[in-house]
């Protein structure tokens, strides 16, 4: 994914113009202030580093693939969870998904450019900043012995094991400035859709006319603003209490570990959503295309995902079962979670509803959308199962919690993402993906994600804890843990074509066009890649499907909606 | 059918004339080196304070950058439009409506039984139950009260291990939990099947009669040897499984002998709301889609 | 929300970005001070050591003086909306005093308890919850007091004229959020906690 519209127009006489040319185009992407450019840095940064902690991935896979293995040391296999887990969360899953907001929601509601530009291309340079500052504790935040060495308190860094008597060096300050950093990138971006979806719409993209890939990545950025701030201040906190020796979560002196687990999961809870409410923007895009039908239900989507961003914020406690709340507690948070499931059923069935009597053509991202559907309710299913608190005090900090969220964040938002990059790279490089090569990807990654994470829930019913350095032979897991990772190199496979496909398609694709998928929203009204300014003309539109109007005058969805 | 139409990049619409320029922010260095400095001073925290003074002057030029940048005016670039014809036409100029028969949702019934139907059902099923139950106490233990106990054996405390004379004595708190636990599940089961009536309205012998007990028998058959396999040992299944039916039966004939009430599936919302308004129940033949074979 | 016109009109006006924006950055920062709230009440009286809340003293003039600067900066704003540069300058400079009291009465209330009573952020964990709370707000002053001072800055050279009426208001909200954030605060520590 790199930009189109570079001022290369014939071959440069020599080599001294071809770099300084090449300087100049470098120039051009570090001073960029256009939400396509930037919306293209956040997805190539967010890829890098999906290849990244999905190696982190393999490497805890091979280790645990047979019993009593040394593939790595115990305090190796301690820094990878932890910087698998806060890459994927913060470095692939936010950034890839503002990418695509980035570079959508101002083409779907016909603006120009984002509402501040100059702070979009600071969040993004501070997201990047605060990714690689985590990285360099790899060479930097040397611990006890001097050597290099990556934050190892998991990637939740449960008190008081991040106290300074328990960690001592620096990696854990590492973590949480590196959040910090990027955590103010996110504020940022969040503050820049909504500012942009209230205030930059064209004429006509009334409220209830936005695209739902728009109205959904305007939820996400409220649900982030009251999101990433508690984990920022509970940050704060951490390093108030190891540099200043403060006593927020020191129990010695009255503080509480327990309030450090509240606030971590005040945000971490409504984070899944953030991560999962994207995917849905880009399901309700796909979905509906190939299934060649409005999509179904549009005011039940919208409140369907309002809904979520609410219920979402009072369900955190579910991850603390195990710590001993009161029984009033307890049920409250049974309850609360148990409801999330109301909104999410309304959407499936509404995706389900879509797809029922339209002529559906399986193209890659509708594949990938349809397995997400399938998936997702496989994964709400066990999230189900683990809200009920006696169950979850039986399974908690097993692979079966792994299993469910790996179902969520992979089975459902990972695949979303593929789906989206199958969608939109037309638009943004001018060129088609391989649909072979796509095809592949689709089927191995799908047997791969199935044998990984389907296995993933026995050996967590067999008891199989989390977080675990290795196993002795005879727990009856060996079996199942070999299967888990061959999975993992499956899906690490498909991944590798996939990155294949990216390069060898942006060179040889075919070449798309403005429209390749025939589909009805004003990204596909602008050439492919767009112009630096987007719209020639401002658009003004009448329905929630304005190329639908054009495409069909006679027949205008505006004569239907109300 | 389909249209075809040029655009210079776009949709029809006001604004901008040919061959125009646009404004556009001016790119700019400042954000960068800006979070950069803001990155440094983090950094410094973990490195040393000189980092942290460095990542100062970074931010304060990139503070001034910005400020001069954006403050009295901000500055802009004109880009200039370059014309990119696009035509926005669909070759599936065929619109198909998916039709809807007239009798599209008649497997919604517009009358049926009402739920309290099922109530007064699984009371009547509950009382005759009482008698294939003690039957087979007496047939295969016989004590009456050896059924009575195997429900309710919860409630007698002492309990452990019980010999099969234990259980075919009488116990006064065995009888007490066991009428309760019948009744209330009578009570639930039968609220449960008034609740499916208006899924399955045709055949209520059939459903309660023989389908439910059937399931029912099936799921605890086969759960109950996991949750309390010392019960399980004692459960006679076929017998069980008449009594199962015995009630099913007197349920489904209690609830085919009630009345069939309107559903009202086929009113407005409005009207389900209970909303009383002149007008309210015509129908708008401009309301919604057109249905039937438009085809355009 | 379905009784949206069918046909765009003339008077398709969508809210100002800078306020939606500084709304949302409000209500970001709000979650931030929710989280050191919550800590900071649940911590009341939990300390096993050291000072308790009695030994602060109320800051009554200072508060007051901050509540004040929020309707001085209504005035500033009322002022540059009509053009009244000069009126407006006074006004703004007046908020600025008010605000620059109320850091200065936090610092000599700090610098009393950190060199006569040695009471520090590290002393106990009543220390930690009231400097990192009491210390947030004051930053967020200092930011507020940074932008203010750029816009007066502006004013003396002559650069600001009515039509950046806009993008003050939407600085005064940030300072009236400070505001409102010293009645949570205030309250807190010294009503509630003490």
């Amino acid at each position: 994914m790199a930009d189109q519209t570079l001022p290369i127009s014939a071959p440069l006489p020599d080599a001294e113009a071809q770099r300084a040319t090449r300087l100049e185009w470098l120039h051009s992407w570090v001073v960029t202030v256009d939400h396509k450019k930037l919306g293209i840095l956040y997805v190539v940064y967010a890829l890098f580093f999906l290849l990244v902690a999905g190696a982190e991935a393999i490497a805890i896979r091979i280790q645990l693939a047979w019993p009593n293995l040394h593939f790595v040391s115990p305090e190796v296999y301690d820094e990878l969870f932890t910087m698998h887990g806060t890459t994927m969360v913060f470095l692939v899953g936010m950034p890839i998904l503002f990418g695509f907001a980035n570079y959508l929601v101002p083409l779907m509601i016909g603006a120009r450019d984002m509402a501040f530009p100059r702070l979009n291309a600071f969040s993004f340079w501070l997201t990047a900043f605060g990714g690689l500052l985590l990285y360099f504790s790899i060479v930097g935040g040397f611990g006890l012995y001097g050597m290099g060495n990556a934050p190892d308190v998991g990637w939740w860094a449960y008190a008081p094991l991040t106290a300074k008597a328990f960690t001592p060096g620096h990696n854990t300050d590492y973590w949480a400035l590196a959040l910090i950093v990027s955590g103010f990138g996110t504020l940022g971006t969040a503050i820049n859709i909504i500012a942009t979806v209230a205030s930059m719409r064209c004429r006509g993209m009334t409220l209830m006319r936005m695209p739902l890939f728009v109205w959904l990545m305007l939820i996400v950025s409220v649900l982030t603003l009251v999101t990433i701030t508690p984990l920022t201040a509970a940050q704060i906190m951490l390093l108030i209490d190891r540099y200043l020796g403060g006593h927020f979560f020191d129990a010695q002196a009255g503080g509480s570990p327990i309030v450090w687990m509240h606030f971590f999961w005040i945000f971490g809870h409504p984070e899944v959503y953030v991560l999962v409410l994207p995917a849905f923007a880009i399901a309700n895009e796909v979905i509906p295309v190939f299934s060649r039908k409005a999509v179904f239900g549009y005011p039940a989507m919208v409140a369907a995902s309002v809904g979520i961003c609410f219920v979402s914020l009072t369900v955190w406690a579910h991850h603390m079962f195990t710590v001993g709340m009161t029984s009033v507690g307890n049920t409250f948070f049974v309850l609360s979670t148990m409801t999330v499931g109301i909104p999410t059923g309304i959407k499936i069935f509404n995706w389900l509803a879509t797809m029922w009597g339209g002529r559906i053509r399986f193209a890659t991202p509708m594949l990938f959308s349809t397995a997400f559907v399938f998936q997702f309710l496989l994964a709400g299913l066990t999230g189900i199962m683990l809200s009920v608190a006696p169950w979850d005090w039986q399974l908690h900090n097993s692979y079966f919690v792994i299993a469910h969220f790996h179902y969520v964040l992979v089975g459902a938002i990972v695949f979303c993402i593929f789906a989206a990059i199958y969608y939109w790279y037309p638009k943004v490089t001018g060129r088609m993906l391989s649909e072979t090569l796509g095809k592949w990807h689709f089927w191995l990654f799908l047997i791969g994600f199935h044998i990984t994470f389907d296995t993933m829930h026995f050996v967590g019913l067999l008891g199989m804890p989390r977080s675990i350095y290795t196993y002795e032979p005879d727990r009856g897991w060996n079996t199942l843990n070999l299967i888990i990772s061959l999975g993992g190199f499956v899906q690490a496979i498909a991944v590798l074509l996939f990155a294949w496909n990216l390069i060898y398609s942006y060179l040889r694709g075919e070449r798309a066009g403005a429209d390749p998928w025939d589909a009805w929203t004003l990204e596909w009204s602008t050439p492919s890649p767009p112009p630096d300014y987007n719209f020639a003309v401002d658009p003004v539109v009448r329905s929630r499907r304005p190329l639908w109007d054009l495409k069909h005058p006679h027949d205008p969805d505006w004569k239907y909606e109300q | 059918m389909a249209e075809t139409q040029q655009h210079g990049a776009g949709q029809a619409g006001t604004g901008h004339a040919g061959n125009a320029h646009i404004h556009l922010p001016a790119p700019t260095a400042w954000p960068i080196v800006l979070a950069f400095g803001f990155t440094l001073v983090a950094a410094g925290l973990v490195t040393s304070a000189g980092v942290s003074l460095l990542g100062a002057v970074f931010m304060l030029a990139g503070c001034v950058g910005w400020f001069r940048q954006v403050l009295p005016v901000e500055q802009h670039e004109e880009v200039e439009v370059v014309e990119q014809p696009v035509v926005i036409a669909s070759s599936r100029a065929l619109v198909d409506r998916i039709v809807l028969s007239t009798t599209h949702r008649a497997h919604l019934p517009l009358e049926t039984y009402p739920v309290t139907s099922g109530i007064k059902g699984g009371i009547a099923g509950g009382i005759v139950m009482i008698g294939p139950a003690l039957l087979y106490g007496w047939i295969a233990q016989h004590s009456i009260w050896y059924p009575v106990n195997l429900l309710g054996g919860a409630g007698v405390a002492h309990w452990s291990n019980p010999s099969t004379a234990d259980i075919a004595a009488f116990h006064w708190q065995g009888l007490i939990v066991a009428t309760l636990i019948h009744s209330v599940t009578c009570l639930l089961v039968g609220l449960l099947y008034g609740a499916m009536l208006p899924m399955l309205p045709r055949h209520p012998v059939l459903l309660g009669g023989i389908l439910a007990p059937v399931l029912w028998t099936g799921i605890l058959h086969a759960f109950m040897g996991i949750i309390n396999p010392a019960l399980d040992a004692r459960i006679q299944w076929g017998w069980f499984l008449v009594s199962q039916v015995t009630y099913g039966v007197v349920a489904g004939i209690v609830v085919a002998r009630q009345g069939k009430v309107p559903t009202g599936q086929s009113l407005p919302f409005a009207a389900r709301l209970g909303i009383e308004a002149p007008g309210l129940l015509l129908s708008r033949p401009d309301a919604g889609p057109p249905r039937g074979e438009d085809k355009d | 929300m379905s009784t949206v016109p069918l046909f765009v009109d003339e008077t398709w006006q969508p809210p100002s970005r800078g306020r939606v924006g500084m709304f949302s950055l409000i209500v970001g920062e709000s979650a931030i001070f929710t989280i050191f709230v919550v800590a900071y009440i649940y911590y009341i009286g939990r300390s096993t050591y050291g000072p308790t809340p009695q030994i602060l003293d109320v800051p009554i003039f200072n508060s007051i003086c901050l509540f004040s600067s929020s309707f001085t900066i209504v005035m500033a704003e009322h002022a540059i909306a009509r053009g009244l540069l000069r009126r407006f300058a006074a006004w703004w400079a007046m908020t600025m005093l008010l605000g620059l009291e109320f850091l200065a009465g936090t610092a000599i209330e700090w610098r009393d308890l950190i060199y006569n009573r040695h009471f520090t952020i590290r002393t106990n964990l009543f220390g930690t919850t009231f400097y990192s709370l009491v210390g947030l707000h004051a930053t967020h002053v200092v930011v507020g007091m940074i932008g203010l001072s750029l816009v007066m800055l502006f004013t003396l050279l002559g650069r600001v004229n009515q039509g950046h009426a806009a993008r003050i208001q939407v600085l005064a909200l940030y300072w009236h959020f400070v505001d409102a954030v010293w009645v949570v605060v205030f309250t807190v520590v010294y009503i509630v906690g003490r």
